[in-house]
């Protein structure tokens, strides 16, 4: 006789193994390690909940203090690699396999455990690729995750970083596995319940509440001259051209440029309520003027952002808002929504090369994805149409007709000389020398080429999307690459010809006066301006202040 | 809506020394003195590979403002960190001397201006810079002598620090805005020799709570407290040139014990809300959070004047 219930048995006898450890639901912080020594198992697979934003922190330092000797060989599938403490599960040899979407400030570790062996890689994903084989191949046996509060049967307040918990709990409650939840306090009622108690089966009140990384806050001092060009550049040869309603924007200086132009540039081409009314989008500081300028009908959010909270609560208009007041955001179906409800996505990058690829990797980093290839992708099942997703579908067919489909604005913004003068430009992307060093099979590419339609630099507009041979996306591309090598190899007499056809436009083509672009241009010069817009709701982290 | 003071002023943070002078001065009334087109540039910069500037980082000269004749110097934070050098030492401190030498004579100017923007000395010519300093001191002592007082105005990005710090404490008036910052140990070099426990530098909360406009102009650091738009500096310039008093002994005096005061009052306080608490303001810990009309308002109903010098 088959046995059909053997995860069912599996989950039970581990629960049995820890009940001297529980009072009810809850564990003690100081038993937390000795009761993952006991749920988790070698081999399994677990999910320790980190993303960009928010972290388990205290279940990640927990993690590494079990016994090697007794849990080992874990395969970690979780979005984020971002703590010091991730990367420690595979040096003390508790973790062997990794699947990820992310790591940022854990980029150049990651490397160097790739390089020595110490990690055994199943595949950088893209966020909702990793979500998806939670569901298909990559399901946790234990998921250790992050909430503000619990009450004693487990319900959970995620709260305005809801992000990627109810996909992880879905998962892993659902296939018999293990969930532990570390939270900020255990209280008598939760403000809302975002995780229903019977999916969580511990629940402990870490010593500090758990980390939030602020990343999508971009002060407005810093932003350059030469970035209020470009984003001059693209609202009027692109927003004004195409006019998306339904957009996401990458999290790069240059898109915030464009979010602080809205009010005063956009104003002045006329675009308020004809373009970027509903957004996927985090929680951007910069987009404040914008929205308290009434460009904004809606927004989506990924995650929240240290300091909005308050604000986007004051906004339940705008934002998705609970009946207690506060944010929910959720990675999944955000990420979703940017993948098939959006008509453009704009956002930067550190390397294009002659096809339009592009990529973050540099060879001794590996950055991971995150959600921007969803983001800056068309998606081939998306049905339902839109003027600016037809438009830019006419143009990429050179023709129009019933059975001709629309194409996703997918538009690239880099200075032609980034960080340290590098050349954004380049013959080759540094991500194939870092393919071929690991062995990889796929190069790490944010953005293939074919899903790019423009590329925005300081030097103007190459519109991808009329290209009709490799040959002219070359041009187009060396046309507008300044004075990098890529760009000075230009073959000029084609890139004249692709200015006469509209596939290349400068600033002046597009009838921009360059003097204009002047930082008294943007709605809010500093965070003090964007804490002003916000009638004082936005309350930005200590190291953004200057007052 | 669009908040009008967002939106419409050029802010004297952001913009630079010469834009500065610009909008403090009547339109077209400023006449630089050794300008750039005299490149009189620093011989010490090319021994590091570092490019010069063709004024120093620093633009002296004579203009009006309402009428009046006045001096000024302007510090461009951007270049070099708006430091103290040999050559740009030697601009502010010749203007400073022609103006003590011109007082009673036709040529003489109703007040000095000093738009200081400025981490301090110039690493790479140091002895000079220090130099630089101390005859700078000197020579606002002796324009101050003469009765003709020097106005230091404050709320650039590099804020007054370092010998920044001292030559304005040796100013007649100070005027500043909620980003200005003056100390003479920077928020870096606190924390680099006595560790982040005493002092985190990218606190940068801490860092305004302790050094910035609002605290100073609180402390009596500072004599003006001014929105961060240029007509606002502008507008504090003509109204503070001729309300100061002339430096003498009993200037020094009340200056000296005003001091004392203060810091058996607060010199143990580890932070500036437990002042607030001590003197008894509303709300110490929001200080920062007001918004600018309820903190001018707060400074007026307060009376917080220590005008001493």
């Amino acid at each position: 006789m088959t046995d059909w219930i053997k995860q069912k048995k599996e989950r039970a006898r581990r629960l049995k193994e820890v009940v001297s450890l529980v009072s009810g639901k809850e564990v003690q912080p100081a038993d937390v390690t000795a009761l993952l020594e006991r749920v988790i198992c070698s081999g399994d697979r677990v999910c320790l909940e980190g993303d960009n934003q928010k972290q388990a922190d205290f279940l990640a330092e927990c993690l590494t203090q079990v016994d090697p000797s007794q849990v080992h060989d874990l395969h970690i599938v979780q979005s984020g690699l971002v703590l010091s403490e991730h990367l420690d599960l595979f040096r003390l040899g508790i973790a062997r396999k990794l699947d990820f979407s992310y790591s940022g400030p854990q980029s150049a570790a990651i490397a160097r455990a790739l390089d020595q062996g110490k990690i055994e890689l199943g595949a950088i994903h893209t966020y909702i690729e990793l979500f998806a084989r939670y569901f298909v191949d990559l399901t946790p046996n234990v998921a250790l995750i992050a909430a503000v509060s619990a009450d004693r049967k487990g319900n959970l307040y995620t709260g305005p970083n809801t992000e990627d918990t109810p996909t992880i709990v879905e998962a892993t409650a659902y296939k018999n596995g293990i969930v532990i939840a570390q939270v900020n306090k255990i209280v008598d009622e939760v403000p809302r319940i975002d995780i229903p108690g019977d999916q969580i089966d511990f629940i402990v009140q870490a010593p500090k509440p758990f980390y939030v990384e602020p990343l999508f806050t971009r002060d407005p001092a810093a932003v350059t001259e030469t970035q209020i060009l470009m984003a001059m550049i693209a609202l009027k040869g692109i927003y004004a051209e195409y006019r998306p309603r339904r957009l996401n924007h990458g999290i790069g200086f240059a898109t915030a440029a464009i979010e602080l132009l809205l009010p005063t540039y956009g104003e002045q081409l006329g675009l308020r309520g004809e373009v970027a009314t509903h957004w996927a989008l985090n929680p951007h500081p910069t987009l404040i003027p914008a929205i308290e300028s009434g460009w904004v009908q809606q927004i989506h959010c990924f995650g929240s952002e240290v300091g909005m909270d308050r604000y986007m609560s004051a906004r339940p208009d705008v934002y998705f808002i609970g009946h207690d007041g506060t944010l929910r955001s959720n990675r999944l179906l955000c990420q979703n929504a940017g993948l098939y409800a959006c008509d453009m996505f704009i956002g930067s990058t550190l390397q294009i090369d002659l096809a339009g690829n592009s990529s973050t990797v540099t060879p001794d980093r590996i950055a991971g994805f995150g959600g921007a290839p969803n983001m800056g992708a068309d998606a081939h099942g998306r049905r339902h149409v839109s003027e600016a997703w037809l438009k830019a579908g006419h143009e990429a067919a050179g023709s129009e007709g019933p059975l001709v489909r629309g194409r996703k604005l997918v538009v690239q913004m880099v200075e032609t000389f980034g960080e340290g003068m590098k050349p954004a430009f380049v013959e080759e992307l540094d991500s194939i020398a870092l393919a071929r060093k690991l062995g990889m099979p796929l190069a790490p590419v944010m953005i293939f080429g074919d899903d790019v339609t423009h590329i925005v630099t300081e030097e103007g507009i190459a519109n991808l999307l009329l290209c009709r041979n490799a040959d002219d996306v070359e041009q187009a591309i060396r046309g507008v690459a300044g004075y990098t090598p890529v760009g000075l190899a230009r073959d000029r007499a084609k890139v004249e010809a692709l200015r006469a056809r509209g596939v290349i436009r400068r600033p002046e083509d597009l009838g921009i006066d360059l003097l204009q672009a002047d930082r008294n241009l943007l709605a809010a010069r500093s965070i003090r301006d964007l804490v002003t817009w916000s009638d004082g709701l936005y309350a930005p982290p200590s190291k953004f202040r200057n007052w | 809506m669009i908040p009008e003071n967002v939106m419409n002023e050029p802010s004297w943070y952001e913009l630079s020394a010469r834009a500065r002078i610009n909008g403090l001065l009547d339109a077209g009334s400023f006449n630089e003195i050794l300008g750039p087109q005299d490149r009189v540039m620093s011989p010490h910069l090319a021994f590091f590979d570092l490019p010069p500037a063709f004024d120093d980082g620093i633009i002296i000269g004579r203009g009006m403002i309402d009428g009046r004749p006045v001096a000024v110097a302007a510090q461009e934070g951007q270049f070099m960190g708006g430091t103290f050098a040999e050559v740009s030492g030697a601009k502010l401190v010749g203007l400073l001397r022609a103006v003590a030498k011109s007082a009673g004579t036709p040529q003489a100017v109703s007040s000095v201006f000093l738009l200081l923007d400025t981490g301090g000395v110039r690493l790479q010519e140091a002895n000079a810079g220090e130099m630089a300093v101390s005859e700078t001191i000197r020579a606002i002592l002796d324009v101050r002598h003469k009765g003709v007082p020097v106005i230091a105005l404050i709320g650039g990005r590099a804020g007054a620090f370092g010998g920044g710090g001292l030559v304005t404490a040796c100013c007649s008036h100070i005027v500043i805005s909620e980003q200005g910052r003056i100390s003479v140990s920077g928020p870096e070099v606190i924390e680099t020799n006595k560790g982040v426990g005493e002092f985190d530098s990218k606190d940068r909360a801490l860092v305004w709570r302790v050094t910035g406009g609002r605290s100073r102009v609180l402390l009596g650091g500072a004599d003006s407290y001014v929105k961060g738009d240029i007509s606002s500096f502008r507008k504090a310039a003509a109204h503070a040139r001729n309300s100061v008093p002339t430096l003498s002994l009993e200037t020094l005096e009340h200056e000296q014990e005003r001091l004392e005061q203060r810091l058996s009052a607060f010199g143990d306080c580890r932070d500036t809300p437990e002042i607030w608490t001590r003197i008894g303001l509303p709300n110490p810990a929001g200080i920062a959070d007001l918004t600018e009309d309820e903190f001018i308002h707060l400074l007026a109903k307060e009376e917080v004047r220590h005008d001493a010098r």
